[in-house]
């Protein structure tokens, strides 16, 4: 009797084992097919002449210089936000943490259309025209619009980045008479790297992703502030499905690399 | 185990009823607002399930050239059915001229820029925002109407944006982004109406004014029920429906 009872057992969590991993299957499987087409259905001649052209080499550049350029500032931003929502309590912590990650759980086109007000015809538009920083329609504002779709990504690792960090190595280095400061630097950051370096990989693949946040603060003009996902986006409503493909495929293969170096960093964390 | 089953089942066969339609439109994303009032209309009378794609002009174009599967074809000029006739995408009796779509300029409350006409859009200083010219249906009708008053060249350097939708002109001059910009005058009939933007017409003589038309398509997977949509929203009835949202009928 009691045999039968753990075979059954034993049974069924076969049946559940079974149909969550035909679960997983499947929509991976679905994912597959789905990338695959991507770079199936378009003519390989058809996508070099693509990537040739000046409008995607224009629209490369621009994305890499202000992927790059976006990723070393939120990178900057990050480490001090997760350091700190990690290591220090203060008043109005949860707060705080709720804003920084609301970005996460936002629609690019809400966020995109909040900046567009806060930089339009407020004061806090006016300090940073009369500073020569101008965000609308222009290529900053495509760097500060992926500044602030990546940020919360980034945090959120640097945070839990700094959670998994030992504080017991910070106080001995305290203990031993070193600053606040000096611990950070020569403690907390060399144990934190490979989790920095995963915060950055993950900016950087956001960064190049930004699309709606970019099409309503910096407009989304042909050859001007033109990004990648504009690029696919433009290309679509011209109707040129070779561009379209191409500017998904150039879009694919960044994301690829990232994930890929991600996990890379996350396995030896 | 069992109850998850039979839930993931119903869920997955609801889902898919959801995504079934009797009726694919595809719509240039300004006809927004009659079309969805044209869709309930007409869904509560044949108790059918219609499902409409908005996009730019062109894009829904390409997308019937895709293979797409698609009924009706209503772009936001006439343009984009000739050419999809000429490629045999529609049939040439099911065309219907429904409304006239007439550009105006768009400008913030209370008009910061004075802008009166065309011609005060190549002022030098006054910032300009159209539609990218080979996106959406606006973008090229600017375009071309600049060029036919000679003023292309000359409003260039003051364009600040070439917006790839329409209704981002509209959120930049609500905005004051920009001191004036192209668009269809159908589009801001609301906006006005809510005082959020002022609207400066423009000269018959010097503007390009398109006609809205709807087809049904050669590869149409919905024929009959096609069709009924096709004359409803072209019937003195549907016409009344495009009225109110401020687009003039064409009379035959």
């Amino acid at each position: 009797m009691r045999e039968v009872a753990i075979k059954h057992r034993a049974m069924r969590i076969n049946v559940f084992k079974v149909v969550l991993i035909f679960i997983t299957s499947f929509i991976t499987v679905l994912l597959v097919l789905a990338i695959a087409a991507l770079f199936m259905v378009p003519d390989i001649k058809d996508v070099w002449e693509s990537l040739k052209s000046d409008e995607m080499i224009y629209s490369l550049k621009l994305s890499l210089w202000t992927g790059f350029l976006s990723t070393v500032l939120v990178t900057i931003f990050s480490l001090p936000i997760g350091y700190s929502l990690s290591r220090f309590q203060f008043f109005g912590k949860g707060f705080i943490k709720t804003i920084i990650d609301l970005p996460v759980a936002f629609p690019e086109l809400v966020l995109g259309l909040c900046l567009l007000l806060l930089f339009g015809n407020t004061f806090i538009g006016k300090i940073f025209d009369s500073l020569g920083f101008q965000f609308i329609f222009t290529k900053q504002g495509i760097v500060v619009a992926q500044f602030f779709t990546a940020l919360p990504y980034a945090s959120r690792i640097m945070k839990s980045t700094f959670d998994y960090v030992d504080p017991k190595m910070e106080f001995v280095s305290r203990s031993l008479g070193y600053s606040m400061f000096e611990t950070f630097r020569n403690v907390s950051l060399p144990l934190a790297r490979n989790g920095i370096l995963a915060a950055t990989v993950i900016a950087f693949a956001r960064c190049i992703g930004t699309f709606g946040t970019v099409l309503i603060l910096a407009g989304g003009t042909y050859m001007k502030t033109e990004v990648l996902p504009i690029t696919l986006y433009l290309n679509i409503s011209y109707g040129n499905m070779g561009m379209a493909l191409t500017s998904g495929i150039v879009l694919m293969i960044v994301s690829f690399m990232a994930i890929y170096v991600f996990e890379r960093t996350e396995a030896a964390l | 185990m069992k109850k998850f089953l039979i839930v993931l089942t119903i869920v997955l066969f609801w889902a898919g009823q959801c995504l079934a339609a009797d009726l694919i439109i595809f719509s240039g994303a300004g006809l927004m607002k009659p079309m969805e009032e044209l869709k309930k209309n007409f869904e509560s009378v044949h108790h059918v399930k219609a499902e409409v794609h908005y996009g730019g002009s062109g894009e829904i174009f390409a997308m019937v050239g895709a293979g797409q599967p698609c009924d009706v074809l209503i772009p936001g000029a006439e343009k984009y059915t000739q050419d999809a006739l000429k490629n045999g995408w529609v049939k040439k009796n099911t065309i219907h001229n429904m409304v006239r779509h007439i550009p105006v300029i768009a400008v913030p409350k209370g008009n910061p820029a004075k802008i009166r006409g065309l011609e005060d859009l190549a002022r030098s200083g006054v910032r300009v925002a159209i539609g990218d010219p080979k996106a959406p249906a606006i973008g090229r009708v600017a375009k071309q109407m600049l060029e036919k008053n000679k003023l292309w060249n000359s409003v260039t350097p003051n364009i600040s944006v070439y917006a790839p939708t329409v209704n981002q002109l509209l959120i930049y001059v609500a905005l004051k982004q920009v001191d004036a910009s192209i668009i269809w005058g159908d589009m801001v009939v609301w906006a006005e109406g809510k005082g959020k933007l002022d609207v400066v017409r423009i000269p018959e003589n010097k503007n390009i004014i398109q006609t809205i038309p709807t087809a049904v398509c050669t590869k149409a997977p919905h024929k009959d029920i096609a069709l009924k949509f096709n004359n409803y929203i072209s019937s003195p009835e549907g016409l009344a429906v495009w009225k109110k949202w401020g687009y003039e009928p064409c009379g035959k």
